[in-house]
């Protein structure tokens, strides 16, 4: 059994990786989608944006697929609750997200100015709203989300739609659209030239900082919150459900950890060094550091998010009994080894080819040859 | 409690949503494959030609392949939005070939198609083609990992309840992967993919050829879908049997309705090569039938027996009564995961779970154990699908099927006579031809998947219990929200595609000259102004081919 | 008819093939057939491009040398 007991902690830590590769990989190009409009001032710059991401935003796209096959997978019970529970916000993100591809790839098939502006607002609307939206999703599992069960594990969401979006949640999603904005900003810089790359540069380290201060405000936030505590639970190796356990909500409990085990404190640190040194490094002309430090500024902020919660994925606010942990939501001892084996294969081999396709389009976008070349986007 | 308008507002969204997804599917999945044909002729033979073909192709694809990532996006996750239930019943099985889709496959198909298209100056041919044939095997394995998930829905294999997780769980991958109902029907659905993506190339190249245009292209284009369509079709018909074979051991509600086999009959069995079903009557209104046929074709032997809906009916009635016991007791064990008794009550009636829940939805206040004997009745009266839609949506597949068949034999015929072009009625004919198999690739979502209720997993969870509970007016507005966005997409792909068909492949002689180059990006500035100039250059080419 | 008794040839043929399919198919491993399946496909629609650039030359080559 105690097999088990570490299979759930590294699907847990899987899943910190998974939710890190999404932020990291798609909201670099949502933040790119985002910017659009405001560094791109002519048609051939948003071409030239779109073009240093053109041939990746399609892999990149797959971390956000294989986020919900992988919390299918491996956390079934989260899969079911959340995505039903937040229903209304799980379109919003859909339907932009779904605008995003055809905006790719319809934007430059058709040469008129009006075409082509309707294609910069979906860009703006499809990166900008979905990073907001994961930002919130996190923001609303810090604070508790309201939801039960039925015996039989059905689940009923009994919030509104509106509450999904409260301050603290607003705050993070907006911390989240920095960090996209950032990443989106510094790979532009990276793959552009002249005055392109100039204006990425300076609109990139504003949204570090920015993030910086969202980051200490959302910190600050969350010690005078009120958090989850297991006060009578199952054995945390063996399989349960949510029915089987009671929690209580205490205040300041989202730090308990920290107070805990003070070394804890490295991983929001790493978040903020991430920031300020990613801000700095784009100032002085070194996006592809800068780039490296938004991939630990993400890593701090949602290691500490993750810390936070422990073992609490996704509490209920209205029934705090039934609250899904680590534990309790994850799927059976057998899936988690098979999908550990499917991971230790696939996932260095995607890391792999991934990187390959980057040195295989490595160098600057040329703006010339986007004119000639009817691929491009 | 669960609603009915919001499990049938549920229904109508996945149909919608995923027949939408289903339409873009296929043509990527063949096209793939014809893209690496294509290139290997290149690689072999070095002849520029067919360098421009697998260009021009590729363009048409990205175009279909961008809806088919975007509404992809919306299937990945409609299974937790919509239908939590299920989700939470069956995630731990159900979910891990979705995951390893992604893993395996999709990242792989996605990655190489950025390379696949910008990579032709920076890679060399070798490393290309490899590159045309990952994305090919990729989106070929994308479907894999889908079907043998499909393939768990129609026919549960490699899972077994745990009554003290309350869910289906993994027992054995190996059964699960290797399914007989998930092969046949990966098989059948990959190969009715080349089908279409035959029978698009082969129209858009007859298009050419009516118009005398891209003579060089389409010539080639035509012989080389007419042969891999022939091989394909014959394929697509092979499986289609092979999945009704299957279906005949473990889903014998579907083929009755298929079949439209309301009685047993003694074997061999008479096929009903037309009829009218009525199944408020539960009889054929009229069947036109052929005698002896039927055992054969499902069996492939004379004397098996199959079972007519009516006996189904009464032989599900049993299972139900059978299965309310289970139902009880796992309600027990919810609260006290460690009652014996409940548990020992649990595994004597486990077989027929799902037949338990099924009465649920007839039962007083939805609670089995004061079912009565009517509400066992109406539901068992529930485990048939809807015969006439399911025998005659089948049927129309497998007419379609038949006539594509009938038409690349003889396109192959002529294109190695090279006599196509002297029948122009048979290019218009090819042309129109195209809409066909995305019709049957309809059709055959429609017959596995209706002939699959009522239930999501079979004779395991009703699709009625499945759905999330969701307000009617949330329903509301997603189905609509669905029905608006796409039918917009759709307006632009097709508009996008009939350009690109009509632009056809890039005269490498007739590009814009140097000076509209540097004319773009000064003219576009901020995006606002006109673009009369390269407007115009476009329209100009246009105009000229 | 000369058209139609090739049409109907061929159409019996590939009637002969799906039957034969069928037969082994019963045993047949799908997921290998289609792996093989598949590669095979690509190896004849690419013989019959090949093909139909011989059928080209030659039509042309004897034009050239008169």
């Amino acid at each position: 059994m105690e097999l088990y007991l570490g299979l759930k902690i590294l699907w847990w830590l899987l899943l910190g990786v998974l939710l890190l590769g999404l932020a990291v990989m798609v909201g670099m190009d949502m933040g790119v989608g985002a910017l659009l409009r405001v560094i791109g001032k002519t048609d051939l710059e948003r071409r030239t944006m779109l073009n240093a991401i053109g041939p990746h935003w399609d892999g990149n796209q797959v971390w956000f697929i294989l986020g919900g096959g992988a919390i299918f997978a491996a956390f079934p019970l989260i899969y079911a609750t959340a995505f039903s529970g937040l229903y209304v916000v799980m379109l919003l993100l859909l339907w932009s997200m779904i605008m995003r591809p055809l905006a790719f790839e319809y934007r430059s098939k058709i040469p008129t100015a009006r075409w082509r502006n309707i294609a910069d607002w979906v860009f703006l609307i499809s990166g900008a709203l979905p990073m907001i939206i994961y930002g919130a999703a996190m923001g609303n599992m810090l604070q508790g989300v309201p939801f039960h069960f039925d015996w039989d594990l059905r689940s009923y969401y009994t919030g509104s739609f509106i509450s999904l979006f409260n301050p603290f949640a607003i705050l993070a999603g907006v911390l989240s659209l920095m960090l996209a904005a950032f990443m989106g900003a510094a790979m532009t810089a990276i793959k552009t030239e002249g005055a392109l790359a100039a204006r990425a540069r300076s609109v990139g380290s504003l949204a570090a900082f920015i993030a910086v201060a969202l980051f200490a405000m959302g910190g600050a936030w969350v010690a005078s919150m009120h958090g989850f505590v297991l006060t009578h639970s199952v054995d945390p190796a063996l399989a349960q459900t949510p029915l089987t356990q009671t929690v209580e909500r205490v205040s300041g409990a989202l730090l308990a950890h920290y107070r805990a085990l003070p070394i804890l404190w490295i991983v929001p640190a790493l978040g903020f060094i991430g920031m300020v040194l990613g801000g700095l490094l784009l100032r002085v002309n070194k996006p592809a550091i800068a780039w490296w430090m938004g991939v630990f500024a993400w890593m701090g902020v949602l290691g500490a998010t993750a810390i936070s919660l422990f073992p609490f994925l996704m509490p209920s606010s209205s029934v705090p009994s039934q609250s899904l942990t680590i534990w309790n939501s994850i799927s059976s001892q057998h899936t988690l080894l098979w999908m550990t084996g499917f991971s230790v294969v696939f996932v260095p081999l995607i890391l792999w080819y991934t990187s390959w396709a980057f040195y295989v389009m490595r160098g600057k976008v040329d703006a010339g040859k986007i004119e000639k070349d009817p691929h491009a986007y | 409690m669960i609603n009915d308008t919001v499990v049938e507002l549920s229904r109508w969204q996945f149909a919608a949503t995923a027949l939408y997804h289903f339409l873009f599917v296929p043509l990527t999945l063949g096209l793939t494959v014809f893209l690496a044909a294509l290139e290997t002729v290149y690689v072999v033979t070095g002849k520029q030609i067919y360098k421009e073909m697998t260009q021009f192709w590729a363009k048409l694809l990205l175009i279909n392949f961008a809806l088919g990532v975007a509404t992809g996006l919306t299937m990945e996750f409609e299974f937790g939005t919509n239908w939590s239930f299920y989700s939470g019943f069956v995630g731990d099985i159900f979910g891990a070939p979705l995951a390893v889709e992604g893993l395996m496959a999709f990242f792989m198909e996605s990655t190489m198609i950025g390379l696949m298209i910008f990579g032709w100056d920076r890679l060399s041919r070798g490393q290309h083609l490899i590159v045309t044939y990952l994305v090919a095997l990729g989106s070929n394995l994308s479907a894999l990992w889908i079907l043998v998930a499909n393939g768990f829905m129609q026919d549960p294999q490699g899972a077994v309840f745990n009554p003290i997780t309350m869910r289906m769980e993994l027992e054995s991958f190996s059964a699960l992967i290797f399914s007989h109902d998930a092969q046949a029907k990966f098989v059948h659905t990959s190969i009715a993919g080349y089908v279409t993506a035959a029978i698009f190339v082969a129209g858009v190249s007859a298009f050419y050829l009516l118009k005398k245009r891209h003579l060089e292209l389409a010539r080639r284009s035509f012989r080389m879908a007419t042969i891999f369509g022939v091989l394909s079709t014959i394929g697509v018909i092979t499986l289609g049997d092979a999945l009704g074979f299957i279906g005949a051991h473990a889903q014998p509600a579907k083929i009755a309705a298929m079949e439209a086999m309301w009685e047993t009959e003694k074997a061999p069995a008479p096929f009903n090569l037309a009829a009218w079903p009525n199944q408020d009557k539960q009889e054929n209104s009229w069947a036109i039938q052929i005698p002896y046929l039927l055992t054969p074709l499902l069996t492939h032997t004379m004397d098996t027996e199959l079972p007519g809906i009516k006996n189904l009916i009464a032989h599900n009635a049993e299972r139900i009564k059978n299965g309310i016991p289970a139902v009880e007791a796992l309600k027990k064990l919810s609260s006290n995961p460690n009652d014996a008794a409940a548990l020992a009550q649990f595994k004597a009636h486990e077989p027929d779970l799902g037949y338990g829940f099924l009465v649920q939805r007839y039962a007083p206040n939805q609670d089995v154990s004061q079912a009565t004997e009517a509400n066992i009745a109406q539901a068992a009266q529930d485990t048939i699908p809807d015969v006439f839609a399911i025998y005659w949506v089948f049927r129309i597949m497998v007419a379609l099927a038949f006539l594509m068949l009938a038409f690349f034999i003889l396109a192959v015929i002529y294109s190695l006579r090279n006599e196509v072009e002297k029948h122009p009625w048979f290019l218009k004919f090819s042309l129109w031809l195209i809409p066909v198999p995305f019709l049957a690739c309809e059709m055959g979502w429609l017959t596995a998947e209706l002939g699959r209720q009522p239930w999501t997993v079979y004779n395991l969870l009703p699709t009625w219990m499945s759905a999330s509970s969701h307000s009617v007016q949330y329903m509301v507005f997603s189905l609509i929200g669905f029905v608006g966005l796409y039918t917009i997409f759709i307006l632009i792909e097709m508009y996008l595609m009939v350009r690109a068909i009509k632009q056809g492949p890039d005269q490498h002689d007739a590009h814009p000259t140097p000076s509209s180059g540097s004319l773009g990006g000064s003219v576009l500035a901020s995006g606002a102004a006109p673009v009369h100039a390269k407007a115009l250059i476009v329209d100009s080419t246009n105009k000229e081919v | 008819m000369k058209l139609f008794g090739w049409f109907a040839l061929f159409f019996l043929l590939a009637m002969i093939v799906i039957f034969l399919a069928i037969i082994l198919g019963d045993a047949a491993p799908w997921y290998f057939a289609w792996i093989i399946g598949t590669g095979f496909l690509i190896l004849t629609s690419a013989a019959a491009g090949m093909l139909f650039d011989e059928q080209e030359d030659e039509a042309a080559h004897p034009q050239k040398s008169t």
